[in-house]
């Protein structure tokens, strides 16, 4: 059984000739909440672009799901996305969309429906199948999108910044159903963040600067290793120009 | 082969729950080329009436009937010029990740979406054509099954074009730069309105930066196809053509093109 479901090998990478990646590596274990820290500007976006194919690896490599990306018709066949801005197309019902990005994965309409079914209830989008996109609030829209990239049971889910812009309530919902599903099923999150409320002590966490790793490991061993009082001040003090 | 099937089959679904949606995109398009019938060219009729056309020298057609395939040309344009104006606004808003990000090979994906455009635009071409038919234009029904697929084939050089447009556009506020320097050169350019012949009369450099409009031919391949006739020549510029904008819209849209907003 493979340990990793993505592994991130000594990828450099450039913009506008500025270095936005600095031989960076890492993996993303199976049935783990992966987080990727880091303040703005420290190649969270870029490293998210890489992943999903919106930039071009040009150094290094990335493996998901034992294929290189290279090979993405086999890496990210088991991969559901969320980008950070809304994806859905607000003209379209909420089933509509759906429709469509099951398209995207190969799916006719029915098998799209039958394989959220069960998660279509756990989010409580029932209601919701016939409505515009556009009707919906922020938090519901972002539900959505989580049960899209649910389509087809994917192993890996990757999240670029999903909570901008929802209400605290909306944020947890969507954080602890998250996480419920990486323990009950065979499946790995990894989740692009700058915001420290919503890492958990479990969660593996890589911290990035500057396009570099500069620390990483399951979160309590992190504070426990440095001796500050929290995540907020190990990282604030990691990531403080020396 | 069943995924690209039902992947095809989405991408149509969602263009046209898109275009019905959009009834006032619908009459839009309609609207315009009908103008030109009804009202330019009742004006024009009558200063070359029974106007003689190089190509078909031996017809005897009215300047209506001439300019036909020239405002078939014109709603695949500015549909295709439409589409390229919303996949912009997609991109900027995110949406096209989804399209790019997929596991199902990027050009396949893109032709998808040519395709479904096509689709679209074949509709109101064929209510267009009704309409002129009924106005008193003479087609044939025949002639109109005839076209469909060569109006299919003449939008998906369009859309391709368009979608390569859009792959070197970031902004929504560029687009403007899109209609002065690529639809109304493009259109006016060509044989949509007046036979080439009549430009090598008064501008011998205009003639030549016409015979090398791609629109042009695209134009007398419409025409060609109403009166059921084939030109070998022609036929080859709209491989070549397919070819070569399919090659554009695929290149544009490689992954080192596309520019995140937040990088």
């Amino acid at each position: 059984m493979k340990e990793n479901f993505i592994e991130f090998k000594n990828v450099d990478f450039f913009y506008k000739n500025k270095k936005i990646l600095d031989d960076l590596s890492f993996s993303v274990k199976v049935n783990s909440f992966f987080v990727l820290l880091g303040s703005n500007g420290a190649g969270k976006s870029t490293i998210f672009s890489l992943i999903t194919r919106l930039q071009n690896l040009l150094k290094g490599e990335i493996i998901i799901n034992n294929y290189s990306i290279k090979d993405y018709s086999n890496a990210f066949r088991d991969v559901g996305i969320v980008f950070q801005e809304s994806t859905l197309d607000l003209d379209l019902t909420v089933k509509q969309n759906l429709y469509y990005y099951g398209a995207l994965k190969g799916l006719d309409f029915k098998e799209t429906l039958i394989s959220i079914e069960e998660e279509l209830k756990e989010l409580e989008l029932q209601e919701f199948l016939d409505v515009q996109v556009r009707e919906l609030n922020g938090g519901h829209r972002r539900k959505v999108e989580i049960l899209r990239a649910l389509i087809n049971k994917p192993k890996i889910l990757l999240f670029d910044e999903p909570t901008i812009g929802l209400d605290i309530k909306s944020k947890y919902t969507i954080l602890n159903y998250l996480r419920k599903i990486v323990k009950t099923r065979y499946i790995s999150v990894l989740w692009i963040t700058h915001l420290f409320d919503e890492i958990e002590e479990n969660d593996y966490l890589v911290i990035i600067k500057k396009g570099k790793i500069i620390e990483q490991g399951i979160v309590s061993d992190i504070i426990d290793k440095y001796q500050y009082k929290n995540l907020v001040n190990t990282f604030n003090n990691l990531v403080e120009d020396k | 082969m069943k995924k690209y099937i039902n992947c095809m089959k989405g991408i149509i679904y969602k263009e046209l729950i898109r275009f019905f949606k959009q009834k006032s995109r619908f009459f839009s398009a309609l609207v315009r080329p009908l103008l030109w019938l009804f009202i330019f060219s009742v004006g024009f009729h009558t200063t070359t009436y029974n106007l003689e056309i190089n190509k078909f020298s031996k017809m005897d057609i009215s300047y209506e009937e001439y300019i036909i395939p020239g405002l078939v040309g014109m709603i695949l344009l500015f549909n295709g010029m439409q589409s390229s104006l919303i996949m912009i606004f997609d991109k900027e808003m995110g949406s096209m990740k989804i399209l790019l990000s997929s596991f199902i090979n990027r050009n396949y994906l893109l032709f998808c979406k040519m395709f479904a455009i096509s689709i679209v635009s074949t509709i109101q071409v064929l209510t267009f054509l009704i309409i002129a038919k009924i106005y008193g234009i003479e087609i044939s029904i025949f002639s109109i099954f005839i076209l469909i697929p060569i109006i299919i084939i003449s939008s998906i050089i369009l859309n391709a074009l368009a979608i390569f447009i859009s792959s070197q556009i970031n902004q929504l506020e560029n687009f403007a730069s899109v209609m002065n320097f690529v639809i109304f050169p493009m259109f006016f350019l060509s044989s949509a309105l007046y036979p080439l012949s009549k430009f090598e009369d008064s501008s011998i450099i205009l003639y030549y930066v016409s015979i090398l409009n791609p629109f042009t031919y695209i134009v007398e391949f419409i025409r060609y196809s109403i009166y059921l006739q084939l030109d070998t020549k022609t036929i080859i510029i709209i491989v070549l053509s397919l070819l070569i904008s399919l090659k554009m819209a695929f290149g544009g849209f490689k992954s080192k093109k596309i520019k995140s907003k937040n990088m």
